[in-house]
């Protein structure tokens, strides 16, 4: 249907709106025109070169990658668990990183390494996960539901333990990392996270035809040739690889893998193919427009990413779906 | 094309044996019914035919192929099961669902549904009467429309022997019938068509052959009327039948039904 290409297409055009207000917006005052010449001429030298190119242009490059991958990693998890009321964050991806990183911090690891323990720490609960729920060859969904519960709670009371034995010192960078935050990232984090998340879009490209089939159950899923344990596999893979890296990037932001994904059914309907271009989009403009929100509403200072994303998900989430009178049907158009 | 042979199948669920020595078979333009009593291995044994599951024992053959060695894309054109199992999605609009039949005629990483996939889809709504109700969501339809658009997933993937699992259960008098008489249509057209049913006089009435399971194994197999009668029957259900010929047609019925007190 072409009404829904011209849908993506707008999604796209207000995803780079949001990527270059992103860049526009900031701590210190640029004029458009101080931003407008610094993008075009790089090695131009000066303060705004410097601020665009190696601030704010990693910040909204950083936002739109996590945008993407929470978005992407929470629709393939919805689709996956045929529930939709699933985050990325349900298999124990970010309660497991956040574990590592209070150790590392209160073991005295240095900063710039955190990052890659989370990760490293994120894909390991996943697996450890993906073990439990195993059946057969393939995984149950109520078993991946359950396991990632309780690894969560597990990991989560590891956190809370850390944060209280730690008192001041190096709290802090637990607690920014619990609400969320680019403060501090920027190209190299980038660099080394991409691979994973190339490979995370890959594997959702991938898993994504066979998603419609699977909507269906697994028994008109099998009939009509879907290798439910194979694509049971791709979706789970993808879903951590892209939150394993988006946590790893920016700590734990929620609300994007919950809500972009009813959004983009809402705007494109529920075919897989479409809903999964337009969580794509919708991450790409959301986060970088929160990011941008984050650092100028109070200058100097920074809200946390995720805690403003709550302060406006939340209200949208419930203006969506709790209205009194109507439509609370959560899957679709 | 669609010949079904099964043959001397055992099926296990962990170390229980459910059923033994079961021998069918269903060639095209034939419709058979699998009937017998809750339990009894009826759901196992589809989907053993279906390829879902390997039976301990014995050969599951489609056109000489067995179904469990068949590439799964030449699996779904040779064979397909409508579970009782299917989920409504919500979202999915009736021809979203019945476009996944179509599954398998491209690579399973394969985006594009090209112009054959949506005739065929459309032809199959077409079929079972439900084309005002294409672009409507899946949920909003009545089980009895639903079952039609299951039949049509199943159209448009137009698999060789067509699998189901208690097509009618649920339904309402009216809808049951025009579902049985898609059943019996499908068969007509040349198709191989195996349905678990429980109405025994609607088995009487639409299917050519009968396969009565009971008592772990295949009590009988062959045509309707000579399966369908109250000794064999009370073997399998364990209570006495009687039958009449209505219109033509065998009933089947309890001998002793529940009845109301008629004395006031």
């Amino acid at each position: 249907m072409p009404s829904r290409v011209w849908l993506l297409c707008g999604l796209a055009l207000a995803a780079l709106v949001a990527l270059a207000a992103g860049l526009f917006v900031g701590g210190t005052a640029l004029s458009p025109g101080d931003v407008a010449r610094a993008l075009l001429h790089p090695r131009a030298g000066g303060d705004a070169v410097a601020i665009v190119w190696s601030l704010r242009a990693p910040r909204v490059a950083l936002a739109a990658t996590v945008g993407a991958a929470l978005a992407v990693a929470g629709f393939l998890l919805q689709g996956m668990l045929r529930n939709p009321l699933v985050d990325p964050f349900l298999t124990g991806v970010s309660a497991g990183a956040g574990a590592a990183i209070a150790v590392g911090v209160a073991l005295g690891i240095a900063a710039p390494f955190l990052p890659a323990l989370g990760f490293a720490a994120g894909l390991a609960t996943a697996l450890g996960v993906a073990f439990l729920a195993r059946r057969g060859t393939g995984i149950d969904a109520e078993r991946l539901i359950l396991a990632g519960v309780s690894l969560s709670a597990l990991f989560s009371a590891i956190i809370a333990l850390a944060l209280t034995r730690l008192g001041r010192n190096g709290s802090e960078e637990i607690l920014a990392w619990l609400a969320g935050s680019l403060a501090g990232r920027g190209w190299s984090e980038l660099l080394w996270t991409s691979p994973y998340i190339v490979g995370g879009l890959l594997l959702a490209a991938l898993a994504v035809p066979a998603l419609n089939a699977l909507r269906l159950g697994s028994g008109i899923a099998r009939a009509v040739g879907v290798d439910v344990a194979r694509a049971n596999w791709l979706l789970l893979s993808a879903a951590t690889l892209l939150t394993a890296a988006a946590v790893a990037l920016s700590g734990i932001v929620g609300f994007v893998g919950l809500i972009v994904p009813h959004l983009a059914r809402r705007i494109v309907g529920s075919d897989g193919r479409y809903a999964l271009g337009a969580s794509l989009l919708l991450g790409v403009t959301l986060v970088p427009l929160a990011d941008a929100l984050s650092r100028s509403l109070f200058p100097p200072s920074e809200i946390p990413l995720g805690v403003l994303l709550a302060f406006v998900g939340v209200p949208t989430f419930l203006y969506l779906y709790l209205r009194p009178a109507g439509a609370t049907r959560l899957w679709g158009t | 094309m669609g010949h079904l042979n099964v043959a001397a199948v055992r099926l296990s669920i962990g170390e229980r044996t459910l059923l033994e020595n079961v021998d069918l078979h269903v060639v095209p333009g034939r419709l058979c019914a699998i009937v017998g009593p809750n339990g009894v291995g009826k759901t196992t044994l589809l989907r053993c035919i279906a390829g879902f599951a390997e039976p301990a024992a014995g050969a599951i053959l489609i056109d000489g192929v067995s179904v469990g060695s068949m590439p799964r894309a030449e699996r779904a054109r040779a064979v397909t099961l409508i579970g009782s199992d299917a989920e409504s999605p919500q979202g999915m609009s009736v021809r979203e669902v019945v476009l996944t039949g179509r599954f398998a005629r491209r690579a399973w990483w394969d985006w594009t549904t090209g112009e054959a996939d949506h005739f065929a889809a459309d032809a199959a709504i077409e079929r079972v009467a439900l084309a005002p109700l294409a672009d409507r969501s899946f949920d909003t339809l009545s089980s009895g429309e639903r079952q039609r658009a299951w039949l049509a997933l199943a159209l448009a993937q137009d698999a060789r022997t067509i699998l189901l699992d208690e097509p009618t259960s649920h339904l309402d008098v009216r809808h049951a019938t025009s579902v049985a008489a898609l059943l019996r249509s499908l068969a007509d057209e040349g198709r191989a068509v195996l349905a678990a049913l429980h109405d025994l006089s609607e088995a009487a009435a639409i299917a050519d052959d009968v396969a009565l399971l009971g008592d772990g194994r295949l009590l009988a197999f062959g045509p309707a009327d000579d399966v369908l009668e109250p000794e064999l029957l009370e073997r399998a259900f364990g209570i006495a039948f009687e039958r009449a010929r209505v219109a033509g047609a065998w009933r089947v019925f309890p001998r002793a039904p529940i009845r109301r007190n008629f004395s006031h």
